[in-house]
């Protein structure tokens, strides 16, 4: 008896099937650390929208959220962490597996 | 109830090459000014290093101080380039790339202290510095 490998299609990750969310992760994957008006431009969303992504990534683990000041000007910067990355990562194959199966 | 997102292979490649597309314009519109930087200041502290160890009085002091002037101009470019900008800012690869600069920057510099006027060993120490910066800034393009 072999035993049936279950479709790629269960190895998404479910964050990141939410389209912005999808972006802003490939967008830092290879910067690792990108500046909030980076991925903003990179991505080509509004700010609100990113701040809510970007916190539900956060929520995930996926993602910290970075705040500094240079001078009076707030910063923000977002980092990809170790768990974003590698779920990243499973996410990407999968979507290769699944883009093999044609 | 099945809630796993179905995805057909040619929406498969398509997001695969969103995310190719977006990583790399994102990575290329933030890299570059720290790719300039290592690059212009492993070929500024190769040629000041090399011209301080092998000459002496005010050619000497010349070459200090077009170095100096150098570095200091390359930083100023350098934090008004990246002001605003997060990218490699807390970066494993863009400390290392800094650590080996300076590594073989002190290198060249122990030369001109304790070495001054040996050609073959001032030539090697700034060569160092030199092909340290160019690897570094080579492996952040290609990245």
């Amino acid at each position: 008896m072999t035993a049936t490998e279950p479709h790629p299609r269960h190895r998404l990750d479910d964050v990141f099937t939410n389209p912005v969310r999808f972006s802003i992760v490939a967008a830092l994957d290879r910067a690792g650390t990108l500046s909030f008006k980076e991925v903003r431009d990179a991505v080509e969303i509004t700010d609100s929208a990113l701040s809510k992504q970007a916190s539900a990534l956060e929520a995930a683990g996926y993602l910290t959220i970075g705040k500094s000041f240079a001078g009076k000007m707030p910063r923000t910067s977002l980092t990809l962490t170790r768990a974003g990355r590698a779920a990243w990562r499973t996410h990407l194959d999968a979507l290769r597996s699944i883009a093999g199966d044609a | 109830m099945e809630t796993t997102p179905t995805v057909t292979p040619h929406e498969a490649r398509e997001l695969l090459h969103r995310a190719e597309t977006l990583s790399r314009d994102a990575h290329n519109a933030t890299r570059w000014p720290y790719i300039t930087f290592i690059l212009a200041l492993g070929v500024a502290t190769s040629l000041g290093t090399f011209a301080m160890a092998v000459t002496t009085g005010d050619t000497f002091g010349l070459a200090y101080f077009a170095t100096l002037t150098v570095v200091f101009a390359l930083l100023v470019f350098f934090m008004f380039s990246i002001r605003g900008r997060s990218a490699f800012s807390r970066g494993r690869r863009w400390t290392a790339y800094i650590a080996a600069w300076f590594v073989s920057y002190a290198a060249a510099l122990a030369v001109v202290i304790w070495a001054h006027g040996s050609v073959p060993l001032a030539a090697a120490a700034s060569g160092l510095v030199l092909v340290v910066s160019i690897v570094c800034a080579a492996r952040e393009a290609r990245s």
